[in-house]
């Protein structure tokens, strides 16, 4: 079985936010939550990094362990998803998560939150591939087309990867063979001495 | 053969020792050239490992959209699943206990010399549905706080999960519609009997004495006794903490990160379990536990010797004043007679 995986390269990212827009597009995600987003560290600072960060699909999910009612669960896949029928919006995942990817909807009266939602890894949710409650509820299901999420497959600099862990690994692994610069930079190229 | 030994041995101590001097800044390369290596700063930063925090720029704005990692949150995950929920589930059953305990050794505490019949006025209609109002709010808030601490490991295993799930969402609901309630008559208690819950001359021997159950014989009281006092200052003061704290969690408007959320539970919830833990000792004494107790808080009248044996202090000012109402009198009050109708026992009761 395949253990699907997020990778962001930091060296690669040019901070465009075409994964954040792409995602809210091909979700049809709720106004004012954003299952992506791209934070920039040491902004306008020598050694400025950008990455694109939404649920990574902990293998051991604190939001999983932490959930009052244990909506969540991993697929075949390693993919977490939610159960928005048994979520009941308490927002302790939101707090839990260290990525912050679960996020309250945020369009009801006195600000009485909805069910939350997060990043599916394109994989829809429990409802039958495809069906438009599905599409309603948590989005696009590429994975059941046999297509990887949006986010990492139209990445201009193909920074953001997505896919099977072992891949992905195998990727990275040549990106820093050919990339070249001191082997004890652990992956991120600097050109910055002393 | 030693040398093989002392290497080995070499070899599990430096683990250690790296690991003790702390993660290095900078590494060496073989050549001698030095080699910063601003990567794994960066994501050490980032990873909030040496107790800085680095926050960065999103253009998602959102709360703490900056962080890139909030280790604290697994911290509190763990709290929350290893200690509250455990340990208050563990206290909630424990007063349980405790309680049935008292009730087997000492069984209901009796008025010396009986219930005479002859009543005086403790509580006004407005301080028992002030009383009232508060119980069956904390008792509402109670059971739904403790059904989305303790139902995952307690309900959801009965109930499977779409039924809990229901539960759950209306116990949430539920939760945050009455917490501002609880604040509203927790304000409402605070005016009506703080003046009466200052401490006074004689609390502290109350205290020494365990408030009657070290030795025999009952403990010298006013209106309110020491326990009883203290009991009402942690109501008012747990509940305002409760409340606040609720007020925070339940709005999340006003930008709040969330570590102050994380905080705001936990206070919340340690409060609560406090609160809960205490009340059932609480509901007890004013029930079960002493004879003549809940008389007050049902009817705003007790018996004459229960007050002389428990608040004996109150119980000579009511003596002196010649507060008491006689037994024909109070069932009259009590609309108990034929005849009499309950609207004008009320009437009469003011």
């Amino acid at each position: 079985m395949a253990r699907m995986k997020f990778y962001c390269d930091a060296e690669r990212c040019i901070e465009c936010n075409a994964c954040v827009t792409a995602c809210k597009n091909e979700n049809d995600i709720p106004w004012g939550v954003n299952r992506r987003r791209v934070v920039t560290i040491k902004d306008g600072e020598q050694g400025e990094r950008s990455l694109s960060v939404a649920c990574m699909h902990c293998s051991d999910a604190p939001c999983a362990a932490v959930c009052p009612v244990d909506c969540f669960y991993t697929t075949g896949d390693g993919i977490v998803l939610h159960d928005k029928d048994i979520c009941i919006g308490c927002g302790y995942c939101f707090y839990a998560c260290p990525f912050g990817a679960p996020q309250f909807p945020k369009d009801a009266a006195f600000a009485s939150r909805g069910k939350m939602d997060k990043c599916t890894f394109c994989a829809g949710g429990p409802e039958e591939d495809n069906s438009s409650d599905e599409f309603k509820k948590y989005g696009r299901n590429r994975i059941s087309e046999g297509k990887l999420p949006l986010c990492a497959e139209m990445c201009s600099t193909k920074a953001l990867l997505a896919g099977d862990a072992d891949v992905i690994s195998d990727i990275y692994r040549k990106r820093i063979v050919n990339r070249g610069g001191s082997a004890f930079n652990w992956g991120v190229s600097s050109n910055i001495k002393g | 053969m030693r040398i093989q030994t002392l290497l080995l041995l070499f070899c599990l101590v430096l683990p250690q020792l790296s690991s003790a001097a702390g993660p290095p800044k900078s590494q060496d390369s073989p050549q001698g050239v030095s080699s910063i290596n601003p990567g794994a700063d960066l994501w050490r930063e980032v990873r909030q490992r040496d107790g800085e925090i680095l926050e960065g720029i999103s253009q998602v704005k959102s709360v703490d959209s900056g962080f890139l990692i909030n280790a604290r949150g697994d911290e509190w995950a763990r709290f929350r699943i290893t200690k509250l929920s455990s340990y208050g589930g563990i206290a909630i059953a424990a007063i349980f206990v405790i309680v049935t305990l008292l009730y087997v050794v000492r069984g209901k505490i009796p008025i010396e010399g009986g219930l005479s019949g002859r009543m005086v006025r403790r509580f006004t209609d407005y301080e028992r549905i002030v009383h009232w109002t508060l119980a069956i709010v904390f008792l509402f808030l109670a059971i739904t706080g403790l059904i989305l601490l303790l139902g995952k490991s307690l309900l959801l295993p009965i109930l499977g999960k779409e039924v809990f799930s229901l539960f759950a969402s209306a116990s949430k609901e539920g939760h945050n519609l009455f917490g501002p309630l609880f604040l509203v008559s927790l304000i409402m208690m605070f005016l009506s009997f703080a003046r009466r819950n200052i401490y006074e001359n004689g609390d502290l021997t109350w205290l020494l004495k365990g408030g009657g159950l070290i030795g025999k014989g009952h403990v010298s009281g006013g209106f309110f006794n020491m326990g009883e006092k203290t009991w009402y200052w942690m109501v008012i003061l747990i509940g305002f903490v409760i409340a606040i704290s609720g007020l925070i969690l339940v709005s999340p408007f006003f930008g709040q990160g969330r570590w102050i959320m994380e905080l705001s539970h936990v206070v919340h919830t340690i409060g609560a379990l406090i609160l809960m833990t205490v009340s059932v000792g609480h509901m007890y004494l004013g029930s079960i536990g002493s004879e003549g107790a809940l008389e007050g808080m049902k009817s705003g009248y007790v018996d004459i010797n229960w007050a002389d044996a428990h608040h004996d202090r109150w119980g000579k000012v009511c003596h002196d004043e010649n507060l008491i109402v006689s037994a024909e009198d109070y069932a009259r009050l009590q609309g108990r007679k034929p005849g009499d109708t309950g609207e004008l026992a009320t009437e009469q009761g003011k």
